[in-house]
């Protein structure tokens, strides 16, 4: 509903809005109890219920999750997809079209901004609601404009601008951030709009045009890192470091995956970085497609091919950034380097390990340096 | 240790598999002394804090059946049972608790007088047992064996061994004349042929010395902890050892796999053991395919499926971690020439028919003991006309009927495959003079898809019996149908289609080889397309890891191996076995299904 679009990006700043969002999305990680809480569904046909996180069951607690999830989208005769990778990207390529609105309980909602629709997350509970009612009320938040310039250096990637901007920009709280930003790829767009949360916005966007001060200079922009955080609730103030100032930090595994480092795009870049070099003795790299197309890309391109001579280990496709029990998880005292979203304790294993967020080139360097 | 003792009882049914004595999950705690807190943890959850030292088991027949895992041996001696008393022992049990200084009686009646928590008696010199005013008579026990728990269990007379300067001895093998010698059943032939002994019957002990010893991931930890305890600074022959990580790589479970991936790299270190293998598939399908396990030769690694090689005519079975460090020290490894069944295949497999169903078939008729600690030889047209996939998927499954080896005999195809002249290999067959405890014949034209039901490998039907039965997940790998010849029946079924969008369908090839392959003919598309998962080669599911784990009720149909009560999820998830036909038909539909009628 282009209109739902248009209301929110021209009402007044403060005031009140009800949106009828074009797509609500419930998926296995967190929202999922959103199907526990609903009790009906206003408009079954904008539903999807999707499988991506627990991808194959890593416990019998993520069986109970399909079955609980799969008899909800049967009940209300939603479309429940599964085994297509994460739902986020699956959605960005393949379903959700510029001027609509999503709604779904994921921090990562604003991915759709690259697409010039917008994504919004919210709690589980008022998931429920938005499913129950078919409609999203909220206040108009004010905008914040980033005009993106310049050019990323060699070994530099869009991760490393987003992460850049997370760093200097904490000051955005609450707004939705807009990117002047012609020059990008849709997936560049996508990297930088689906982490622009992390700045405290409630959604992002990528424009053509549009006034601004503020700038997010590419040619500036070094390899950078999310730190190791204590807890789940904390990652938004995650310490975010260039990854020069932890240049020699011992890791011990490596992901690649998921819409910031599992699209073709991504693996393309791995592929070339790590072509011609050796897997280092005691590191383990994993690399996860994002959605089963770009795992048949891989596969057709040769990409998984080489990854597979590398060493590597190739996970089914789907969002791993938090894996309980699952290939890729790390022991006591490991360090994990990930193109993940999450670096709490225990993220990726045991509470026992660190996880640092980098980018796909940092990633792939440390496969065999073994170091950032 | 005494030859008279008395102790407390605790008694067990018939069956009771390795998965019931320390379930699969709880098999990579790194610590023994942590994980003997979960013996029969679901069958008795009070027998890991109340067993007391001293106590003894009374059980029926097949005690420690299943998986090879030595733990189910080690947690019950570390919890203090010195003597377990049954109508029969599986095999790989049976050496592991010896082993480990457990005791080991056979006796037939005194189950029948005695409750748990009575007091039983034992007379070693006497083969008695006694209980409430009965004494019934035990098997004897051969004098190496008590030494070894006199000893206080394998390590313990190693270390001792060591000590006294012991050397690794020279093999001695029979030449190409003498292995030629005709009446023997396969197992004898390649028994004597290695240990260079003319003479072999059933029942004999004799020193082997194995071309290739294999270890895997779950047990590395155990394995470098016991050449520690036994002082060890070297191995006889390093060369003669391969190290696969597969069950724990992808590291998976957080809390255990990384130090298993550890122990694996140290191992490697400190042996100088250079054949690695990480996390590049099953570790069955890698010794064949690197032709670590050659015909006419002895293969033995820590797991159960060892068996798998047999297809190729070597001789392969599995033993526990203290076993193989002693092994590995000495170079030598005593094995007890079995009895010998020959399986006689006939006629032609029918389309939408293979291999699997045969083995299931045969499962079915002599059950999981029917084959116990005995060579099953597989001969006859139908045989040979298997490709050697398909006997590696016979061979591989010959153990869950508890045989020590499941032998084809070496043909043209066996030595187009290894790429070794036939004349070098052909004595690895069949002798008409030899002596067969039994033989079973079977006209395979006649033999319509089979499927192993919950919850049992014995368990088995014939698909018409089971046809329509709704399934949740289906499983496509495992060391037994995870080969490219089994992808490729599977993905000629499901080309061009979809599975219900409720099921999920994981599709795990067995090596990095059958991987790219896969990918290479277009198979790993035509499983995604048909909404499959791809997961790295590995173990994955066969062995409970988290490749798709089930909950309460749901029904996992599988071309894997076994299916033991929780094995693939919780105690209520309902487990399956079958061909890779019958799976790629099932997924397609959602409920099992016949791959002759699509």
């Amino acid at each position: 509903m282009a209109n739902n679009f248009d209301t929110l990006l021209t009402a007044a700043p403060g005031s009140v809005v009800t949106l009828e969002p074009d797509y609500i999305v419930v998926n296995d990680g967190v929202s999922y109890l959103a199907a526990v809480e609903a009790k009906s569904v206003a408009n079954p046909d904008k539903v999807l219920v999707f499988f991506d996180h627990n991808v194959p069951t890593g416990d019998p607690e993520g069986a109970r999750v399909f079955g609980v999830i799969r008899d909800f989208a049967k009940k209300f005769g939603c479309r429940f997809i599964q085994a297509q990778g994460v739902a986020y990207q699956y959605m960005f390529k393949e379903v959700v079209l510029p001027g609509q609105v999503v709604v779904g309980g994921g921090s990562h909602s604003a991915i759709f901004g690259a697409n010039g629709a917008l994504g919004f997350n919210v709690s589980p509970l008022e998931l429920a609601r938005v499913l129950e009612t078919g409609k999203y009320q909220l206040i108009v938040p004010h905008t914040v404009i980033f005009r993106v310039e310049g050019k990323l250096k060699d070994g530099v990637s869009m991760m490393d601008a987003a992460l850049t901007l997370l760093k200097n920009s904490k000051c955005v709280p609450g707004s939705i951030v807009k990117f002047v930003a012609p020059a990008l790829s849709a997936h560049e767009k996508s990297v930088l709009c689906s982490m622009a949360c992390g700045t405290g916005a409630v959604t992002a966007l990528c424009v053509e045009e549009g006034d601004t001060d503020r700038v997010l200079d590419l040619s500036t922009v070094e390899p950078m890192a999310v730190l190791p955080c204590e807890v789940r609730s904390a990652q938004h103030m995650a310490e975010i470091r260039p990854v020069a100032e932890l240049a020699g930090t011992h890791v011990t595994a490596g992901q690649i995956g998921g819409f910031t480092g599992g699209t073709i795009e991504d693996l393309r870049v791995a592929a070339n970085i790590i072509k011609g070099k050796k897997l280092a003795r005691g590191f383990r790299l994993t690399i996860c497609p994002a959605t089963s197309a770009d795992y048949i890309a891989a596969c057709e391109e040769g990409l998984l091919e080489l990854f597979i001579d590398y060493g590597a280990q190739i996970s089914a496709a789907g969002d791993h950034s938090v894996v309980r029990q699952g290939a890729g998880v790390i022991g006591k005292g490991e360090t994990l380097v990930t193109t993940g979203l999450y670096t709490y304790n225990g993220c990726m294993g045991v509470a026992d390990s660190k996880v640092y967020t980098t980018s796909v080139e940092t990633v792939a360097c440390a496969s065999f340096t073994r170091t950032l | 240790m005494d030859k008279i003792f008395s102790g407390k009882v605790w008694t067990f049914g018939n069956d009771i598999d390795t998965d019931t004595i320390i379930p699969g999950k709880r098999g990579t705690i790194p610590t023994i002394e942590e994980m003997k807190k979960y013996a029969f943890e679901l069958l008795k959850p009070e027998f890991g804090s109340t067993v007391q030292p001293g106590d003894i088991l009374i059980a029926g027949t097949n005690f420690g059946c299943g998986s090879s895992r030595e733990q189910a041996a080690t947690v019950l001696s570390h919890n203090g049972v010195r003597c377990i008393i049954a109508k029969s022992f599986a095999r790989i049990f049976f050496r592991n608790a010896f082993n480990s200084g457990i005791l080991l009686l056979t006796c037939d009646g005194i189950q029948d007088v005695v409750t748990g928590g009575d007091i039983v008696t034992v007379d070693v010199d006497n083969h008695t047992v006694s209980a409430n005013g009965q004494t019934f008579t035990v098997g004897a026990v051969p004098e190496n064996l008590f030494n070894i728990v006199a000893n206080g269990g394998l390590i313990a007379d190693t270390r001792r061994r060591l000590a006294e300067g012991v050397q690794p001895s020279e093999p001695h093998e029979l030449d190409y004349t003498a292995r030629r010698k005709k009446g023997f059943t396969m197992a004898e032939k390649l028994l004597r042929k290695n240990a260079g002994v003319d003479e072999v019957k059933p029942g004999d002990i004799v020193i082997t010395h194995p071309d290739m010893f294999m270890i895997h991931d779950i047990y590395t930890p155990y394995l470098l902890d016991t050449l520690e305890q036994i002082g060890a600074d070297k191995i006889a022959d390093p060369d003669k050892v391969t190290i696969i990580f597969d069950h724990c790589m992808p590291t998976a479970v957080a809390k255990n796999d990384s130090a298993h991936y550890d122990a694996g790299l140290e191992l490697s270190r400190r042996y100088g053991i250079k054949k690695l293998h990480i996390g590049e598939g099953i570790c069955h399908s890698i010794m064949h395919e690197e032709k670590y396990a050659k015909p006419g030769c002895i293969a033995t690694a820590t797991d159960s499926h060892t068996t798998t090689y047999g297809g190729a005519g070597n001789f392969c079975s599995g033993i526990g971690t203290a076993e193989m460090a002693a092994a590995l020290i000495t170079g030598e490894l005593w094995f007890k020439v079995p009895e010998a069944i020959k399986i006689v295949l006939n006629g032609h497999l029918p389309d939408g028919v293979l291999s699997k169903d045969v083995i299931l078939k045969i499962l079915g008729d002599i059950k999981a003991d029917g084959g116990q600690y005995k060579s099953l030889e597989f001969t006859g047209p139908a045989a040979h006309e298997m490709s050697m996939m398909a006997r590696f998927t016979v061979a591989n499954m010959a153990l869950e009927a508890g045989a020590k080896c499941g032998l084809f005999e070496a043909d043209e195809k066996t030595a187009a495959y290894y790429g070794m002249p036939l004349e070098e290999i052909d004595w690895v067959c069949v002798d008409d003079d030899a002596h067969y405890e039994k033989v079973l014949t079977y006209d395979v034209s006649e033999l319509e898809p089979q499927l192993s039901c919950p919850q049992g490998v014995d368990n088995v039907h014939p698909l018409h019996e089971v046809l329509g039965t709704p399934i949740d997940e289906v499983y496509l790998g495992s060391c037994t149908n995870g080969s490219i010849e089994d992808l490729a029946v599977a993905a000629e079924i499901m080309k061009g289609k979809h599975v219900p969008d409720t099921m999920r369908f994981i599709v795990v090839p067995a090596t990095n080889r059958v991987f790219k392959e896969a990918i290479k003919r277009g198979y790993i598309k035509t499983f995604i397309e048909a909404g499959a998962v791809i997961c790295h080669p590995c173990c994955g599911l066969c062995c409970g890891m988290p490749y798709g784990l089930m909950y309460d009720d749901e029904r996992i149909l599988s071309t894997a191996n076994r299916n033991f009560i929780g094995r693939q999820g919780t105690k209520k998830t309902l487990s399956y076995l079958c061909s890779p036909a019958v799976a790629a038909a099932t997924a397609l539909a959602g409920v099992v299904s016949d791959p002759r009628t699509l």
